[in-house]
C-alpha cells in the first residue's frame, strides 16, 4: 500500500541522521564583503560624478556668464576629486584574508577617517563655495554693468554715511564675512550631514554589524 | 552569540530549522546560508520573544520568516515572480536523505509556492490549524482547505 506523505515524513526522519545542524562559522564573511564592495562601488561612482561635473561646470559657467564662479569652483571639484580618488586607494590595501571582523573593523577605521578628513575639509570647502558664487554673482553683466557695482551704488545711495573699507561698504561686508564664518563654523557639520545623506544607509549597516560581531565576540 | 545561547536556546531545536530550510534551498551552500541567518535572527530577536506561544512555536514562526525573505531577495535580483507564486523551475536537491521516499517528499514540497511549503512542513510537523494558522497569519478555516489541495497536489506529484 502507497504510505501517506505524514508517514514518509515521521518514518523518514527516525531512519536517517540528516538532521545535523551546520557548524556555526564565519557568520558574517559574506556580509562583510558585500558591504564594503557596495561602498566601494557607491564611492567611485560618486568620485567620477564630482570629476565629471568639474569639467561640465566650466562650459556651464560661460555660457551662463558667471566664468568666475566656473573657475574656482572646478578647481574645487578636481581637487576633491583627486583627494578621494587617492585617499580610496588605502581602500585596497584593507587585508581581505583577515577574519571578518577585523576587515570590517579596518574598513570602519577606514571610514571614520574618511569622515573627519571631509569635515576637516569641509570647513575651507563650503566658504570657498560661498566666495566662488559670490564671486560668479558679482562679475555678472547686466546691459553693459556688473553686478557688483550696482549693488555698491545701491548700498552708497540708499546709507550715503556708511563706511566703506578699500570701496566696499561695510554694510555688504559684514554680512559677506559673518556667512563665511558661519559656513565654516558649521562646514565640518554640513559635511557629515552630506556623507550621511548618500552613505547614511550603508554606514548604519556597517554599525550594526559590527556591534552584532562585538558582541558574538564576548 | 553566545555558544550557551547556541546550545540551549537554539540546538535542541535545530531539527525544525533545518527541516524547513531544506523545504527553501536547492544547495548545501544556500542550506548554510539560511541556517546561519535564522539562528542569527532568532539570536536578535531573542528579547522580543513575549512568551505568548512556545519557544518552538516562535521558531518556527522566524525560520519561516528569514526563508521567505531571503528567497524573496534572491527572486528580487534574479527579477522573478512575486512570492506566493508557483516556482518558475523545479529545483533539483543535490543533497540526499538516506531515505528515498523523504527525498522524493522533499523534492515536491520543493515544488509548491512558498507560503503552500510553510502550511505543509508546519502541517507534517504536526502543528495544530490553529497554531499554523498563527504562525501563517491567516484563519484556522483557510488552513483546513489549504492543507487538503496542498496534499492533493502533493499526491499528484508524487504519483508522477
Amino acid at each position: 500500500m502507497e504510505k501517506s506523505i505524514e508517514t514518509i515524513w515521521k518514518e523518514g526522519f527516525i531512519k536517517n541522521d540528516a538532521l545535523v545542524a551546520p557548524k556555526l562559522n564565519d557568520l558574517y564573511n559574506q556580509k562583510s564583503i558585500d558591504i564594503v564592495e557596495k561602498f566601494k562601488r557607491m564611492y567611485k561612482l560618486n568620485r567620477i560624478g564630482v570629476a565629471a561635473f568639474a569639467f561640465i561646470i566650466i562650459p556651464l559657467s560661460y555660457v551662463t556668464k558667471m566664468i568666475y564662479m566656473g573657475i574656482p569652483m572646478s578647481l574645487l571639484f578636481i581637487a576633491v576629486s583627486f583627494i578621494a580618488h587617492k585617499y580610496s586607494k588605502q581602500l585596497d590595501h584593507i587585508d581581505k584574508n583577515t577574519s571578518s571582523y577585523k576587515y570590517l573593523s579596518s574598513f570602519d577605521t577606514w571610514v571614520k577617517d574618511m569622515v573627519s578628513l571631509n569635515s576637516k575639509l569641509s570647513t575651507f570647502m563650503y566658504p570657498y563655495i560661498f566666495i566662488a558664487m559670490a564671486l560668479g554673482f558679482w562679475f555678472i553683466e547686466i546691459e553693459g554693468e556688473i553686478l557688483g557695482n550696482m549693488l555698491i551704488n545701491g548700498i552708497i545711495t540708499e546709507f550715503p554715511t556708511t563706511y566703506l573699507v578699500n570701496g566696499f561698504p561695510i554694510l555688504l561686508l559684514i554680512p559677506f564675512f559673518l556667512a563665511i564664518g558661519v559656513l565654516a563654523f558649521f562646514g565640518g557639520k554640513i559635511g557629515k550631514w552630506d556623507i550621511n545623506l548618500v552613505y547614511g544607509r550603508i554606514l548604519t549597516r556597517l554599525e550594526n554589524i559590527l556591534s552584532d560581531m562585538e558582541e558574538l565576540r564576548k | 552569540m553566545s555558544s550557551d545561547f547556541y546550545t540551549t536556546q537554539i540546538l535542541p531545536y535545530a531539527a525544525i530549522i533545518i527541516k524547513i530550510c531544506r523545504a527553501y534551498t536547492d544547495t548545501q551552500e544556500d542550506f548554510e546560508d539560511y541556517y546561519q541567518e535564522v539562528c542569527l535572527q532568532i539570536w536578535r530577536s531573542k528579547d522580543n520573544f513575549k512568551e505568548q506561544s512556545a519557544w518552538s512555536t516562535w521558531i518556527y514562526r522566524l525560520s519561516l520568516n528569514v526563508c521567505l525573505t531571503f528567497l524573496k531577495k534572491k527572486k528580487n535580483n534574479k527579477q522573478n515572480a512575486p512570492s506566493d507564486l508557483l516556482p518558475d523551475e523545479v529545483l533539483v536537491d543535490s543533497r540526499a536523505f538516506a531515505d528515498e521516499s523523504l527525498n522524493q517528499l522533499y523534492g515536491a514540497i520543493r515544488q509548491l509556492s512558498e507560503i503552500d511549503r510553510g502550511v505543509i512542513l508546519l502541517y507534517l510537523e504536526e502543528k495544530s490549524y490553529q497554531e499554523i494558522a498563527d504562525i501563517i497569519g491567516t484563519n484556522t478555516n483557510n488552513i483546513g482547505v489549504r492543507i487538503t489541495r496542498i496534499k492533493e497536489r502533493l499526491k499528484k506529484i508524487l504519483s508522477n
